[in-house]
């Protein structure tokens, strides 16, 4: 019974998706490519994050290697940069395939690092990956960057340079309108792949490498060639969604792909609520498009000032808000949206839902056969910093 | 007649708001007097400390029920500061000093709440002059001390802020003889300069002879009390500790029936063979050896910190052995990195719940079929033909494990809303739905009603006698052990002191000194 | 010669500044368990209150100011915020942290906006010469400070009851609270000591030769990270160690970076520290005097 609403949403919001290009202004569609773009990283990222419990900090290098292969593997060689002019289909590939052997080869680290230490390994990758970029100027521009082949397959081009004319009720649909159908097909296409690892047999090892890891090898699970899996797969998202962010702009340089984005990435999956494939969506949606909202309506919006002058201008606004959000979620609302979305569905009388609605974040995996984390209701709101063991007799 | 020091009143203590850990608990310590707790682990013993220091909320734990009064007044009010300068200061099980602080940082951690220097200065003389060996050694590191003197440590530390009442949690675990009796000499010492002691003992003997009353806690309530000496004299508290004349649970003699539900492999015969697991400078396990028949319920037993969990994690291949070997069938089992062990045909259950608490019942038996199923990532992610009906297959298997264990009904809730004698099912249906020929249970009753553990004793007999396995049972619950075994193997300070059938041990001497002290056999 | 010296002398008092900041992560680690990501931000928050106040007041007493508002800033986070997480863990603390970071981040670079704001501070840009090495005065003093700073910390820690009940609980929590520690009272005073050691770190990364309070102070307060890993995430004398070391190889690196151009490429010296944390954090855990305990999560 409650899948059939679920369906029907589901089935409108897709309408509406198709339908929206027909109607949207260039910024608008712009703005729709950078969140379908961004929404796949979150996707990715939940993954790592939020099913298996691996605190990385350093999607955005990720996302970075996937930009500056497509970049490079599409362009065409100058005086300034070099170029292997390939065809964009196979520029999309290489870009996620070689951010997932070096997801792959990243992960490791993950095995030797837990928790917090994992995290400031990926920190600091984020600044390793940022030196090479702004260094290895004849493949990536350096500091400036570099500017991006659109997109095109053969017969159909997916910029305004060479135009053929396509329409459909009575709108052209120009190089935007292509891209943003095209980013439609791959954020479903990602979607659908990542939910379908999450709810079988791969997920269910991820969330126990998570939840304990000397259990979930007891149960036969290769903790090391999973977490090398969940590297890849997650990787392999950032790579597309950085290609992806690369088609949108026209452009890429180091500093779309800082220490802030990662961060970004991190409260669009607190946001949604860690573990869930559509809380990142939502959360993407939010975090990306808000400040480009609150921008374009600062006019209508009394209590924003204009950018530089001191007050509370758009972006400024916005970053609050995400901070006071996280802070928000962390605090009051376990399992971000997606969890609170779960615990209405529940309390509407529609039954238990079996959706994993939030799940323990990183961090909370110890290594021995030692507590979970207090998952009753009753716990919620419990102030003691770290819960040590919970047996009554503890001594062994 | 003066009101008592101490009064605990048909006190209820809850952990996670569903672990009964005691149940309508009353005993008082009047002034000046030493009164012993006894009872063997799992007993409530630590948590009943807890509750009277208002120690308990970092645990996760509650007081439900009944009152706690210290010098007349209740003190369910207060924190564990407040209480400690009201004079009620505790000795936390495992000694517990503070490894890099030197003994003299130690001592004055412990006067913490005396403001007033001289009553400091002669709190620490009196400590100093009870144990000299502190003087000694002030400036050391309290982590180099050895086990005895860092008892004195943590004794001396809670006398320095001179308390009118002591709890002393299982001062004289893990140390030897000797050093028991010494332990003994100090608490009567302590008692006789003015300090009224609450005495946590595992160790019988030692408890009731320096103990003026004492009481029996067995799985969360009070089975006996009374004076010391008539204590000492009654053959109650050896049978409360080794489970003797616990009737009900009369052995139906375990027939090795053909299972009507076959397992994947028949069980082998497991061997462990000279085992010795050694860390961090201790030796947990030495030289340990003992059979496993095919197909038979054999128990590990033994006191505190004798080394059970250390060899039940070496047969889940979660530890390594220093020395000696395991062998499952023909396979070393010791020779294989964790992840492998499984494919043996080995499951097992964790003394804390390991479960995914978020997902349902039904997801977190399908993880126990992990090994069995063959959906990798890439098909996994296009969700294959293949996948689905191997998918469909195990979800049916998996519902018919659950049935077997009576929660076949609650497979769609998500496991953190269920109570707790049921998470500890879905605990067991996860092993299981391994298909496994070996099946280690590390304290399947922990923390159960005693209504509660009987069910779960049919149950693993039922589990026996439908699927024919081995199980290896590592329990303190006496009763519900000596119920079930076959063969029983003791443990003490990590070594083997006994094996043979539940009756043979239960009246085997070595077993009864390491239960309850020397001089008990 | 005196330019290798220079560098060395500029790098370690960088790296002394820097340790001030990275004893701040340590003690709230220690305490609380807490990744403090929000730390820059305190640090800049208290270069900010000393550059806004010390016109009207003057500069030493808006450094008390600053001290005690940042103290006062770390208290609210640790008894508002992380005492009341859903889930309580270091994962979440982290972003938790992470939070606030922007907030706090957000909000004081709004309010410095296109100012570059000075310190006031007496020493301004004078330089201390001997012979024909010369360091700013700044950094001259940074160094005294410091090492009074950590004298202080020291006697605290050692010699005083509030000391040892700190050292106490974060050795074993449960029994230090059964001392009649409350755990409550440490936390608080841990990151108090963490907010007033940000504060003065934060004068003195912004006193020439830097141009002054600008929001990537706390992006440089960044590079305390890696000196908190190598000294060893629960040791505050291991802080000092690291921040010396990480100051040293920073600007060493920055100084020759000419020479080592070809293979390192040009601002090696601000990678530099993460390489290194990187390394640390693969080889050896617990840092150079941390430890082994602090390292099991």
């Amino acid at each position: 019974m409650s899948e059939l609403p679920r369906r029907i949403a589901g089935l409108v919001l897709l309408l509406v998706a198709l339908v929206l290009p027909l109607v949207l202004s260039d910024f608008w569609l712009q703005t729709g490519l950078f969140v379908m773009a961004m929404a796949i990283g979150a996707v990715g990222l939940t993954l790592l994050v939020g099913v298996a419990g691996q605190l990385s900090l350093g999607h955005a290098a990720f996302a970075a290697i996937g930009a500056y292969v497509y970049a490079w593997s599409t362009g065409e060689a100058t005086t300034t940069v070099d170029g292997a002019g390939l065809p964009p289909m196979a520029g999309l590939v290489l870009a996620v395939v070689v951010s997932a052997l070096v997801g792959a080869a990243f992960s490791p680290v993950a095995g030797r690092l837990r928790g917090i230490y994992l995290g400031l390994a990926t920190l600091g990758l984020v600044f390793v990956v940022r030196h090479l970029l702004v260094n290895l100027d004849d493949w990536t521009g350096g500091f400036t960057g570099r500017s991006v082949e659109p997109f095109a397959v053969p017969g159909l081009s997916f910029s305004n340079r060479d135009p053929d004319y396509l329409a459909v009720a009575g709108v052209e649909l120009e190089g935007l309108h292509r891209l943003w159908y095209l980013f439609l097909v791959l954020v479903l296409v990602a979607c659908w792949l990542a939910g379908n690892l999450r709810t079988g047999r791969t997920g269910r090892a991820w969330a126990n490498i998570r939840d304990s890891e000397t259990a979930a090898a007891a149960m036969g699970i290769g903790v090391a060639r999973a977490k090398a899996s969940v590297f890849v797969v997650s990787s392999a998202y950032a790579g597309l969604a950085g290609a992806m962010l690369a088609l949108a702009y026209g452009r890429i340089a180091p500093d779309v792909f800082s220490l802030t984005t990662s961060i970004d990435f991190l409260v669009m999956i607190v946001l949604g609520g860690l573990g869930s494939v559509a809380g990142a969506v939502v959360g993407a949606l939010f975090v990306t498009a808000l400040p480009l909202v609150l921008a374009q309506y600062s006019s209508a919006l009394p209590f924003l000032a204009s950018p530089g002058s001191g007050g509370l201008d758009p972006s400024t606004a916005s970053r609050i808000a995400y901070g006071l959000a996280i802070i928000a979620v962390l605090l009051f609302l376990r399992g971000g949206l997606a969890g609170a979305a779960g615990r209405l569905r529940r309390r509407a009388g529609r039954g238990p839902s079996p959706s994993p609605a939030g799940p323990p974040p990183p961090g909370a995996a110890p290594a021995e056969p030692a507590p979970a984390t207090p998952g009753s209701p009753h716990d919620v709101g419990h102030p003691a910093a770290v819960t040590p063991a919970r047996s009554k007799e503890t001594t062994r | 007649m003066s009101p008592p020091l101490l009064s605990v009143e048909h006190l209820d203590v809850v952990y996670d708001g569903s672990i009964t850990a005691l149940s309508d608990v009353s005993l008082t310590v009047g002034e000046g007097q030493v009164v012993a707790v006894l009872g063997s682990n799992g007993a409530g013993k630590t948590s009943l400390l807890r509750a009277i220091s208002r120690a308990l909320g970092p645990y996760g734990g509650a007081v439900t029920g009944g009152a706690v009064r210290f010098a007349g007044a209740d003190i369910a009010g207060l924190d564990t500061a407040a209480v400690v300068r009201r004079g009620l200061v505790q000795v936390p099980e495992g000694r517990r000093v503070f490894r890099d602080l030197s003994v003299a940082d130690n001592l004055r951690a412990g006067g913490y709440t005396v403001r007033d220097a001289r009553a400091r200065a002669e709190a620490r003389d009196r400590v100093l002059d009870l144990f000299p060996i502190l003087a000694e050694r002030r400036a050391q590191p309290g982590g180099l001390l050895s086990g005895g003197q860092q008892q004195m440590l943590a004794i001396g530390r809670a006398l320095m802020a001179s308390p009118r009442l002591l709890l002393l949690d299982e001062p004289s675990l893990g140390l030897a003889p000797l050093l028991v009796d010494q332990i003994g000499e100090i608490i009567t010492q302590i008692n006789r300069q003015g300090t009224a002691v609450l005495l946590i003992e595992q160790n019988a003997v030692m408890g009731l002879r320096v103990a003026d009353a004492a009481s029996v806690l067995e799985v969360g309530r009070v089975t006996a009390a009374g004076p010391a000496d008539e204590l000492s004299a009654s053959d109650e508290v050896r049978e409360r500790y080794l489970g003797v004349s616990v009737p009900e649970v009369a052995a139906d003699p375990l027939v090795v029936a053909a299972p009507e539900i076959s397992t994947a492999e028949p069980p082998k015969r497991l061997r462990v063979e000279g085992l010795t697991v050694r860390f961090g400078g201790i030796t947990a396990l030495s030289d340990v050896s003992f059979t496993v028949e095919p197909g038979t319920v054999h128990a590990l037993i033994g006191p505190n910190g004798a080394g059970k969990s250390t060899l039940v994690n070496v047969l889940g291949g979660a530890y390594r052995a220093t020395e000696g070997a395991v062998r499952y069938g023909d396979e070393e089992l010791t020779a294989l990195p964790s992840h492998r062990v499984a494919g043996l045909g080995v499951a097992r259950t964790f003394q804390n719940i390991s479960l995914a608490l978020e997902d349902t019942v039904e997801d977190n038996l399908l993880v126990g079929r992990h090994r069995l199923m063959r959906a990798g990532l890439v098909s996994g992610a296009f969700r294959s033909p293949r996948v689905r009906r191997e998918e469909r297959a195990h979800r049916e298997t998996v519902a018919g494990i659950a049935e077997l264990l009576g929660i076949g009904h609650l497979l769609r809730t998500p496991v953190h809303t269920l109570a707790y004698g049921d998470r500890k099912r879905v605990e067991l249906g996860r092993a299981l739905a391994a298909r496994p020929s070996l099946l280690l249970l590390d304290e399947p009753v922990a923390g159960m009603t005693h209504g509660e553990s009987q069910d779960m004793a049919d149950t693993i007999r039922q589990v026996r006698r439908d699927l024919g396995l081995s199980i290896v049972l590592v329990e303190h619950d006496m009763p519900f052990v000596m119920g079930l075994a076959e063969q029983v193997t003791v443990l003490d300070f990590g070594k083997k002191i006994a094996e043979g059938t539940p009756a043979e041990v239960q009246r085997d001497p070595d077993v009864l000194r390491a239960y309850l002290g020397a001089a008990a056999a | 010669m005196s330019y290798f010296l220079e560098q060395v002398l500029n790098g370690l008092s960088y790296g002394l500044v820097l340790s001030l900041v990275a004893a701040g992560f340590a003690i709230v680690f220690t305490s609380t368990g807490v990744l403090n990501f929000a730390h820059g931000s305190v640090v800049l928050l208290g270069a900010y209150l000393v550059a806004v106040l010390h016109p009207t007041i003057g500069f030493w007493p808006a450094l008390l100011v600053a001290m005690a508002g940042a103290a006062l800033v770390g208290v609210a986070i640790n008894t508002l915020l992380v005492r009341h997480l859903a889930d309580p863990n270091p994962g979440t603390a982290a972003i938790l942290m992470l939070g606030v970071d922007i907030v706090l981040l957000t909000e004081l670079t709004r309010r410095i906006g296109n100012q570059v704001l000075t310190l006031g501070a007496p020493w301004g840009a004078s330089v201390v010469s001997v012979g024909e090495v010369s360091l700013p005065t700044g950094r001259v003093v940074a160094a005294a400070v410091t090492v009074v700073a950590f004298a202080v910390l020291w006697y605290l820690f050692s010699r005083t009851d509030l000391g040892v009940g700190m050292r106490a609980a974060a050795a074993d929590g449960p029994t230090a609270s059964l001392m009649g520690i409350r755990l409550t009272r440490t936390a608080a005073t841990g990151w108090a000591l963490a907010g007033v050691l940000a504060a003065v770190a934060g004068i003195f990364l912004t006193s020439f030769p830097a141009p002054g309070v600008a929001p990537t102070v706390a992006l440089s307060a960044l590079a305390a990270i890696p000196a908190w890993v190598l000294g060893g995430f629960d040791s505050v004398p291991g802080a000092i160690v690291g921040g010396l070391l990480i100051g040293l190889t920073s600007a060493l690196v920055t100084g020759y970076e000419s020479d080592l151009h070809g293979v390192l490429g040009t601002g090696f010296g601000e990678v530099a520290p993460y390489v290194v944390m990187i390394i640390v954090l693969l080889v050896r855990p617990s840092g150079l005097l941390g430890s082994k305990e602090a390292v099991r999560v």
